[in-house]
Protein backbone atom coordinates (compact mmCIF):
# COMPACT_ATOMS: atom_id res chain seq x y z
CA UNK A 1 0.00 0.00 0.00
CA UNK A 2 2.66 2.37 0.91
CA UNK A 3 5.05 1.28 -2.08
CA UNK A 4 1.55 2.43 -4.17
CA UNK A 5 1.04 5.78 -3.14
CA UNK A 6 5.15 5.90 -3.03
CA UNK A 7 4.59 4.75 -7.09
CA UNK A 8 1.64 6.95 -8.00
CA UNK A 9 3.31 10.03 -6.19
CA UNK A 10 6.67 10.53 -7.65
CA UNK A 11 4.19 9.60 -10.85
CA UNK A 12 2.40 12.45 -10.15
CA UNK A 13 5.13 14.85 -8.84
CA UNK A 14 7.22 14.18 -12.26
CA UNK A 15 4.49 15.02 -14.36
CA UNK A 16 3.76 18.46 -12.71
CA UNK A 17 7.87 18.96 -12.97
CA UNK A 18 7.43 18.23 -16.74
CA UNK A 19 4.18 20.09 -17.05
CA UNK A 20 6.17 23.38 -15.38
CA UNK A 21 8.92 22.77 -17.18
CA UNK A 22 7.11 23.23 -20.43
CA UNK A 23 4.35 25.88 -19.53
CA UNK A 24 7.66 28.08 -18.09
CA UNK A 25 10.26 27.00 -20.84
CA UNK A 26 12.43 25.89 -18.29
CA UNK A 27 12.64 23.04 -20.48
CA UNK A 28 14.58 24.80 -23.10
CA UNK A 29 16.96 25.71 -20.82
CA UNK A 30 17.95 22.61 -18.63
CA UNK A 31 17.19 20.10 -21.74
CA UNK A 32 18.87 17.31 -19.64
CA UNK A 33 17.10 17.74 -16.39
CA UNK A 34 14.11 17.50 -18.12
CA UNK A 35 15.36 14.29 -20.37
CA UNK A 36 16.06 13.26 -16.91
CA UNK A 37 12.79 13.27 -15.41
CA UNK A 38 11.15 12.32 -18.49
CA UNK A 39 13.69 8.94 -18.28
CA UNK A 40 12.28 8.47 -14.79
CA UNK A 41 8.93 9.26 -15.25
CA UNK A 42 8.93 6.64 -18.17
CA UNK A 43 11.06 4.33 -16.35
CA UNK A 44 8.51 4.64 -13.20
CA UNK A 45 5.48 3.79 -15.32
CA UNK A 46 7.34 0.65 -16.87
CA UNK A 47 8.56 -0.72 -14.01
CA UNK A 48 5.00 -0.48 -12.12
CA UNK A 49 3.31 -2.35 -15.08
CA UNK A 50 6.34 -4.42 -15.01
CA UNK A 51 6.11 -5.42 -11.46
CA UNK A 52 2.09 -6.13 -11.90
CA UNK A 53 2.33 -8.01 -15.12
CA UNK A 54 5.91 -9.61 -15.94
CA UNK A 55 7.54 -9.61 -13.12
CA UNK A 56 9.52 -12.71 -13.67
CA UNK A 57 11.25 -9.89 -16.24
CA UNK A 58 11.14 -7.06 -13.43
CA UNK A 59 14.38 -7.46 -12.32
CA UNK A 60 16.09 -7.03 -15.46
CA UNK A 61 14.01 -4.52 -16.29
CA UNK A 62 14.80 -2.57 -12.84
CA UNK A 63 18.47 -2.29 -13.16
CA UNK A 64 18.20 -1.88 -16.64
CA UNK A 65 16.48 0.90 -16.80
CA UNK A 66 18.35 2.52 -13.70
CA UNK A 67 21.78 2.07 -15.44
CA UNK A 68 20.17 4.27 -18.69
CA UNK A 69 18.82 6.58 -15.83
CA UNK A 70 22.89 7.08 -14.28
CA UNK A 71 23.44 7.80 -17.80
CA UNK A 72 21.07 10.20 -18.18
CA UNK A 73 21.56 11.76 -15.09
CA UNK A 74 25.57 12.79 -16.24
CA UNK A 75 23.61 14.84 -18.33
CA UNK A 76 23.20 16.91 -15.27
CA UNK A 77 26.01 17.17 -13.75
CA UNK A 78 27.50 18.51 -17.39
CA UNK A 79 24.55 21.03 -17.67
CA UNK A 80 24.97 22.66 -14.63
CA UNK A 81 28.88 23.07 -15.80
CA UNK A 82 27.51 24.80 -18.96
CA UNK A 83 25.02 26.71 -17.98
CA UNK A 84 26.70 27.97 -14.10
CA UNK A 85 29.66 29.16 -16.11
CA UNK A 86 28.40 29.88 -19.33
CA UNK A 87 29.87 33.78 -18.08
CA UNK A 88 33.17 32.83 -16.60
CA UNK A 89 34.88 30.89 -19.65
CA UNK A 90 38.04 31.03 -17.81
CA UNK A 91 36.77 29.12 -14.67
CA UNK A 92 35.27 26.81 -17.06
CA UNK A 93 38.46 26.53 -18.64
CA UNK A 94 40.06 25.14 -14.64
CA UNK A 95 36.53 23.04 -14.28
CA UNK A 96 36.96 20.71 -17.29
CA UNK A 97 40.64 20.00 -16.64
CA UNK A 98 39.43 19.40 -12.43
CA UNK A 99 36.68 17.10 -13.88
CA UNK A 100 39.14 15.19 -16.53
CA UNK A 101 41.68 14.81 -13.39
CA UNK A 102 38.66 13.63 -11.03
CA UNK A 103 37.67 10.65 -14.54
CA UNK A 104 40.83 9.74 -15.20
CA UNK A 105 41.63 9.18 -11.34
CA UNK A 106 38.38 7.48 -10.82
CA UNK A 107 39.19 4.95 -14.33
CA UNK A 108 42.60 4.69 -13.27
CA UNK A 109 41.38 3.52 -9.41
CA UNK A 110 38.49 1.32 -10.96
CA UNK A 111 40.81 -0.92 -13.19
CA UNK A 112 43.90 -1.48 -11.00
CA UNK A 113 41.19 -2.10 -8.38
CA UNK A 114 39.56 -4.77 -10.49
CA UNK A 115 43.05 -6.04 -11.97
CA UNK A 116 43.93 -6.66 -8.49
CA UNK A 117 41.03 -8.71 -7.65
CA UNK A 118 39.76 -10.11 -10.91
CA UNK A 119 36.43 -12.06 -9.26
CA UNK A 120 34.77 -8.58 -8.84
CA UNK A 121 34.21 -8.58 -12.96
CA UNK A 122 32.22 -12.14 -12.01
CA UNK A 123 30.93 -11.28 -8.15
CA UNK A 124 29.81 -7.74 -8.58
CA UNK A 125 25.99 -6.74 -8.69
CA UNK A 126 24.26 -4.45 -10.20
CA UNK A 127 24.30 -2.46 -7.03
CA UNK A 128 27.76 -2.65 -6.94
CA UNK A 129 27.85 -1.10 -10.26
CA UNK A 130 25.31 1.48 -9.71
CA UNK A 131 26.81 2.75 -6.13
CA UNK A 132 30.51 3.08 -7.83
CA UNK A 133 28.91 5.27 -10.46
CA UNK A 134 27.28 6.74 -8.02
CA UNK A 135 30.14 7.57 -6.23
CA UNK A 136 32.19 9.14 -9.55
CA UNK A 137 29.61 11.55 -9.97
CA UNK A 138 29.79 12.67 -6.09
CA UNK A 139 32.91 13.19 -6.52
CA UNK A 140 32.37 15.32 -9.77
CA UNK A 141 29.75 16.97 -8.24
CA UNK A 142 32.40 17.48 -5.09
CA UNK A 143 34.83 18.97 -7.76
CA UNK A 144 31.82 21.20 -9.53
CA UNK A 145 30.73 23.06 -6.43
CA UNK A 146 33.70 23.22 -4.87
CA UNK A 147 35.08 25.45 -7.72
CA UNK A 148 31.85 27.33 -7.84
CA UNK A 149 32.34 28.04 -4.46
CA UNK A 150 35.78 28.76 -5.02
CA UNK A 151 35.54 31.36 -7.31
CA UNK A 152 31.81 32.57 -6.22
CA UNK A 153 29.86 32.16 -8.58
CA UNK A 154 26.38 32.91 -8.65
CA UNK A 155 23.86 30.71 -8.94
CA UNK A 156 19.94 31.66 -9.91
CA UNK A 157 17.25 29.62 -8.28
CA UNK A 158 16.63 27.42 -10.88
CA UNK A 159 19.67 25.71 -11.48
CA UNK A 160 20.98 25.81 -7.27
CA UNK A 161 17.73 24.05 -6.89
CA UNK A 162 18.89 21.62 -9.78
CA UNK A 163 22.22 21.22 -8.38
CA UNK A 164 21.06 21.35 -5.03
CA UNK A 165 18.59 18.70 -5.17
CA UNK A 166 20.41 16.24 -7.91
CA UNK A 167 23.19 16.36 -5.23
CA UNK A 168 21.49 15.56 -2.38
CA UNK A 169 19.86 12.44 -4.12
CA UNK A 170 23.07 11.31 -5.37
CA UNK A 171 24.87 11.78 -1.60
CA UNK A 172 21.48 9.64 -0.59
CA UNK A 173 21.48 7.16 -3.18
CA UNK A 174 25.49 6.24 -2.28
CA UNK A 175 24.56 6.01 1.56
CA UNK A 176 21.91 3.88 0.97
CA UNK A 177 23.55 1.51 -2.07
CA UNK A 178 26.99 1.13 0.02
CA UNK A 179 24.81 0.61 3.52
CA UNK A 180 22.69 -2.03 2.19
CA UNK A 181 25.46 -4.63 0.77
CA UNK A 182 26.30 -4.44 4.61
CA UNK A 183 23.02 -5.26 6.43
CA UNK A 184 20.75 -7.52 7.75
CA UNK A 185 17.95 -8.37 5.54
CA UNK A 186 15.30 -6.46 7.74
CA UNK A 187 17.95 -3.32 7.62
CA UNK A 188 17.91 -4.08 3.93
CA UNK A 189 13.88 -3.92 3.48
CA UNK A 190 13.92 -0.59 6.02
CA UNK A 191 17.03 1.04 4.02
CA UNK A 192 15.04 0.28 0.30
CA UNK A 193 11.58 1.66 1.79
CA UNK A 194 13.67 4.59 2.99
CA UNK A 195 14.58 5.17 -0.51
CA UNK A 196 11.74 4.89 -2.22
CA UNK A 197 9.94 7.25 -0.18
CA UNK A 198 12.32 9.65 0.05
CA UNK A 199 12.45 10.30 -3.70
CA UNK A 200 9.10 12.00 -3.87
CA UNK A 201 10.93 14.90 -1.12
CA UNK A 202 13.27 15.77 -4.32
CA UNK A 203 10.83 15.62 -6.74
CA UNK A 204 9.02 18.27 -4.27
CA UNK A 205 12.52 20.08 -3.62
CA UNK A 206 12.64 20.24 -7.39
CA UNK A 207 9.38 21.18 -8.03
CA UNK A 208 9.35 24.23 -5.81
CA UNK A 209 12.95 25.42 -7.23
CA UNK A 210 12.10 25.25 -10.91
CA UNK A 211 7.97 26.50 -10.45
CA UNK A 212 8.90 29.37 -12.38
CA UNK A 213 11.71 30.74 -14.77
CA UNK A 214 14.09 33.30 -12.77
CA UNK A 215 17.14 34.37 -14.38
CA UNK A 216 20.64 33.43 -13.54
CA UNK A 217 22.25 36.93 -12.13
CA UNK A 218 23.47 38.85 -14.87
CA UNK A 219 27.35 38.62 -14.81
CA UNK A 220 29.34 41.32 -14.02
CA UNK A 221 30.76 43.66 -17.14
CA UNK A 222 32.80 41.75 -19.16
CA UNK A 223 35.97 43.50 -19.92
CA UNK A 224 39.31 42.65 -21.26
CA UNK A 225 40.98 40.52 -18.38
CA UNK A 226 42.85 38.57 -20.66
CA UNK A 227 45.91 40.98 -20.87
CA UNK A 228 45.50 41.72 -17.36
CA UNK A 229 45.09 37.64 -15.82
CA UNK A 230 49.12 37.54 -15.71
CA UNK A 231 49.22 40.40 -13.52
CA UNK A 232 46.82 39.64 -11.23
CA UNK A 233 47.92 35.85 -10.96
CA UNK A 234 51.82 37.68 -10.43
CA UNK A 235 50.45 40.22 -7.71
CA UNK A 236 48.56 37.60 -6.21
CA UNK A 237 51.10 35.39 -5.97
CA UNK A 238 53.85 37.76 -4.68
CA UNK A 239 51.59 38.82 -2.13
CA UNK A 240 50.77 35.68 -0.89
CA UNK A 241 54.67 34.92 -0.85
CA UNK A 242 55.23 37.41 1.37
CA UNK A 243 52.83 36.47 3.50
CA UNK A 244 54.48 32.99 3.79
CA UNK A 245 57.99 34.69 4.00
CA UNK A 246 56.64 36.31 7.34
CA UNK A 247 54.75 32.87 8.45
CA UNK A 248 58.07 30.86 8.21
CA UNK A 249 59.85 33.63 9.85
CA UNK A 250 57.81 33.47 13.06
CA UNK A 251 56.94 29.93 12.94
CA UNK A 252 61.16 29.45 12.59
CA UNK A 253 62.03 32.18 15.31
CA UNK B 1 32.52 -0.62 -5.04
CA UNK B 2 33.38 1.47 -2.70
CA UNK B 3 33.60 0.61 1.20
CA UNK B 4 31.41 2.05 4.27
CA UNK B 5 33.89 4.70 5.78
CA UNK B 6 34.45 6.27 2.00
CA UNK B 7 31.02 6.80 1.15
CA UNK B 8 29.92 7.88 4.51
CA UNK B 9 32.72 10.18 3.75
CA UNK B 10 32.07 11.02 0.12
CA UNK B 11 28.24 11.58 1.17
CA UNK B 12 29.30 13.86 4.35
CA UNK B 13 31.80 16.53 2.44
CA UNK B 14 28.51 16.38 -0.68
CA UNK B 15 26.19 17.19 2.04
CA UNK B 16 28.16 20.16 3.66
CA UNK B 17 29.29 21.45 0.42
CA UNK B 18 25.51 21.35 -0.26
CA UNK B 19 24.31 22.74 2.30
CA UNK B 20 26.47 25.88 2.01
CA UNK B 21 25.32 26.63 -1.24
CA UNK B 22 21.69 25.99 -0.03
CA UNK B 23 22.43 28.52 2.56
CA UNK B 24 24.76 30.85 0.45
CA UNK B 25 21.16 30.95 -1.54
CA UNK B 26 19.26 32.08 0.88
CA UNK B 27 21.58 34.76 2.44
CA UNK B 28 21.36 36.07 -1.44
CA UNK B 29 17.88 35.63 -1.40
CA UNK B 30 17.70 38.14 1.39
CA UNK B 31 20.07 40.40 0.50
CA UNK B 32 19.23 42.59 -2.58
CA UNK B 33 22.90 41.73 -3.84
CA UNK B 34 25.06 38.37 -3.26
CA UNK B 35 27.94 38.68 -1.20
CA UNK B 36 30.06 37.33 -3.98
CA UNK B 37 28.95 40.36 -6.17
CA UNK B 38 29.88 43.04 -3.76
CA UNK B 39 32.83 45.29 -3.71
CA UNK B 40 35.49 43.96 -1.22
CA UNK B 41 36.15 46.80 -0.10
CA UNK B 42 32.51 47.74 1.66
CA UNK B 43 32.74 44.99 3.98
CA UNK B 44 36.08 44.63 5.16
CA UNK B 45 35.87 47.51 7.76
CA UNK B 46 36.92 45.67 10.62
CA UNK B 47 40.23 44.29 8.43
CA UNK B 48 41.71 47.31 9.74
CA UNK B 49 45.33 46.19 10.74
CA UNK B 50 46.81 47.29 13.58
CA UNK B 51 49.81 49.67 13.52
CA UNK B 52 52.78 48.25 13.37
CA UNK B 53 53.96 50.00 16.61
CA UNK B 54 51.29 48.77 18.71
CA UNK B 55 51.03 44.57 17.57
CA UNK B 56 55.31 45.36 18.22
CA UNK B 57 54.22 46.62 21.68
CA UNK B 58 51.82 43.54 22.39
CA UNK B 59 53.98 40.94 21.27
CA UNK B 60 57.30 42.83 23.29
CA UNK B 61 58.90 40.09 26.15
CA UNK B 62 59.10 44.12 28.02
CA UNK B 63 56.06 44.03 29.25
CA UNK B 64 56.38 40.39 30.56
CA UNK B 65 59.44 40.91 32.11
CA UNK B 66 58.04 43.92 33.94
CA UNK B 67 55.05 42.03 34.95
CA UNK B 68 57.10 38.90 36.24
CA UNK B 69 59.13 41.68 38.04
CA UNK B 70 56.37 42.74 39.86
CA UNK B 71 56.42 38.74 41.57
CA UNK B 72 52.12 38.64 41.74
CA UNK B 73 51.19 35.78 40.43
CA UNK B 74 47.96 36.81 39.94
CA UNK B 75 48.59 39.77 38.10
CA UNK B 76 50.98 37.22 36.00
CA UNK B 77 47.87 35.09 35.27
CA UNK B 78 45.94 38.08 34.15
CA UNK B 79 48.83 39.16 31.83
CA UNK B 80 49.05 35.88 30.48
CA UNK B 81 45.43 35.85 29.57
CA UNK B 82 45.01 39.01 28.17
CA UNK B 83 48.00 38.41 26.06
CA UNK B 84 46.83 35.11 24.70
CA UNK B 85 43.45 36.23 23.65
CA UNK B 86 45.56 39.52 21.89
CA UNK B 87 47.89 37.09 20.02
CA UNK B 88 45.08 34.68 18.81
CA UNK B 89 42.78 37.51 17.78
CA UNK B 90 45.97 38.87 15.35
CA UNK B 91 46.07 35.03 14.25
CA UNK B 92 42.93 35.02 13.35
CA UNK B 93 43.02 38.81 11.53
CA UNK B 94 46.09 37.56 9.43
CA UNK B 95 43.93 34.59 8.45
CA UNK B 96 41.21 36.80 7.37
CA UNK B 97 43.81 38.65 5.37
CA UNK B 98 45.06 35.77 3.44
CA UNK B 99 41.40 34.70 2.76
CA UNK B 100 41.08 38.05 1.63
CA UNK B 101 43.65 38.09 -0.59
CA UNK B 102 42.79 34.97 -2.53
CA UNK B 103 38.86 36.10 -2.52
CA UNK B 104 40.39 39.52 -4.34
CA UNK B 105 42.09 37.43 -6.65
CA UNK B 106 39.57 34.95 -7.39
CA UNK B 107 37.11 37.57 -7.90
CA UNK B 108 39.31 39.67 -10.36
CA UNK B 109 40.33 36.61 -12.35
CA UNK B 110 37.18 34.55 -12.58
CA UNK B 111 36.29 36.39 -15.42
CA UNK B 112 39.63 36.07 -17.65
CA UNK B 113 39.34 33.62 -20.67
CA UNK B 114 42.86 32.96 -20.04
CA UNK B 115 43.17 31.59 -16.39
CA UNK B 116 45.65 28.74 -16.49
CA UNK B 117 45.40 25.90 -14.68
CA UNK B 118 49.16 25.12 -13.12
CA UNK B 119 48.85 28.65 -11.60
CA UNK B 120 46.14 28.03 -10.50
CA UNK B 121 46.95 25.40 -8.86
CA UNK B 122 49.57 26.51 -7.20
CA UNK B 123 47.72 29.62 -6.06
CA UNK B 124 45.56 27.56 -4.30
CA UNK B 125 48.51 25.10 -2.78
CA UNK B 126 50.10 28.45 -1.69
CA UNK B 127 47.35 29.71 0.16
CA UNK B 128 46.43 25.93 1.52
CA UNK B 129 50.22 26.58 3.50
CA UNK B 130 49.24 29.81 4.87
CA UNK B 131 46.37 28.69 5.99
CA UNK B 132 48.06 25.83 7.57
CA UNK B 133 50.67 28.10 8.79
CA UNK B 134 48.21 30.00 10.69
CA UNK B 135 46.52 26.93 12.40
CA UNK B 136 50.06 26.31 13.12
CA UNK B 137 50.40 29.42 14.96
CA UNK B 138 47.12 29.22 16.72
CA UNK B 139 48.48 25.70 18.31
CA UNK B 140 51.43 27.35 19.29
CA UNK B 141 49.91 30.32 21.15
CA UNK B 142 47.68 28.20 22.72
CA UNK B 143 50.42 26.15 24.35
CA UNK B 144 53.25 28.83 24.79
CA UNK B 145 53.75 32.31 25.50
CA UNK B 146 52.71 34.60 22.84
CA UNK B 147 55.91 36.68 23.74
CA UNK B 148 57.82 34.15 22.30
CA UNK B 149 57.05 34.53 18.97
CA UNK B 150 58.01 37.69 18.72
CA UNK B 151 58.47 38.32 15.11
CA UNK B 152 54.81 37.78 14.94
CA UNK B 153 55.21 41.70 15.50
CA UNK B 154 57.35 42.40 12.45
CA UNK B 155 55.07 40.41 10.45
CA UNK B 156 51.58 42.69 11.55
CA UNK B 157 53.34 45.91 10.62
CA UNK B 158 54.12 44.35 6.70
CA UNK B 159 50.86 42.78 6.81
CA UNK B 160 48.96 46.26 7.67
CA UNK B 161 51.50 47.66 4.64
CA UNK B 162 50.58 45.02 1.96
CA UNK B 163 46.89 45.12 3.12
CA UNK B 164 46.69 49.07 2.01
CA UNK B 165 48.94 47.92 -0.84
CA UNK B 166 46.14 45.42 -1.85
CA UNK B 167 43.35 47.68 -1.20
CA UNK B 168 44.91 50.54 -3.36
CA UNK B 169 45.18 47.39 -6.21
CA UNK B 170 42.04 46.17 -6.27
CA UNK B 171 40.62 49.98 -5.99
CA UNK B 172 42.78 50.85 -9.36
CA UNK B 173 41.81 47.54 -10.83
CA UNK B 174 37.59 48.34 -10.09
CA UNK B 175 38.46 51.75 -11.46
CA UNK B 176 39.92 50.65 -14.48
CA UNK B 177 37.02 47.89 -15.15
CA UNK B 178 34.61 50.73 -14.30
CA UNK B 179 36.34 53.04 -17.14
CA UNK B 180 36.88 50.06 -19.83
CA UNK B 181 33.24 49.37 -19.44
CA UNK B 182 32.05 52.81 -19.68
CA UNK B 183 33.93 54.07 -22.57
Amino acid sequence: MLNQLVSWSCIALESVLLFRGLRSKLGSRYPAFYTYISFVLLQDLVCYFAFRWVHSLYTYIYWTSEFLCILFSCGIVLEVYRVGLSSYPGTARITRKVLGFVFAVALVKALVSAANDPRWWLEATAKDVAGTLRAVQGIAIIALVSLFLFYAIPFARNLRGILVGYGLFVCWTIICLTLSSSVSENVHAFLKNLYQASYPVFLLFWLVHLWSYQANPASEVEVPLEREYERIAAVTRRRLHDVRGQLAKVVGS
Amino acid sequence: MIGIPTALLLGTILLLLLLFVAARGSVGAREPTSRSDVPLLDDEAALDPCPPEFVARIFSPDDWEFVSATGSPQLEKLFRRERKVVALAWVHQTSLAVRRIMREHTQAARHSRDLQFVTESKLVLLYAELMLLCGMLFLAIQSAEPQRVRGLAIYAGALSQRLAQAQHDLQTMTAGREFHSAS
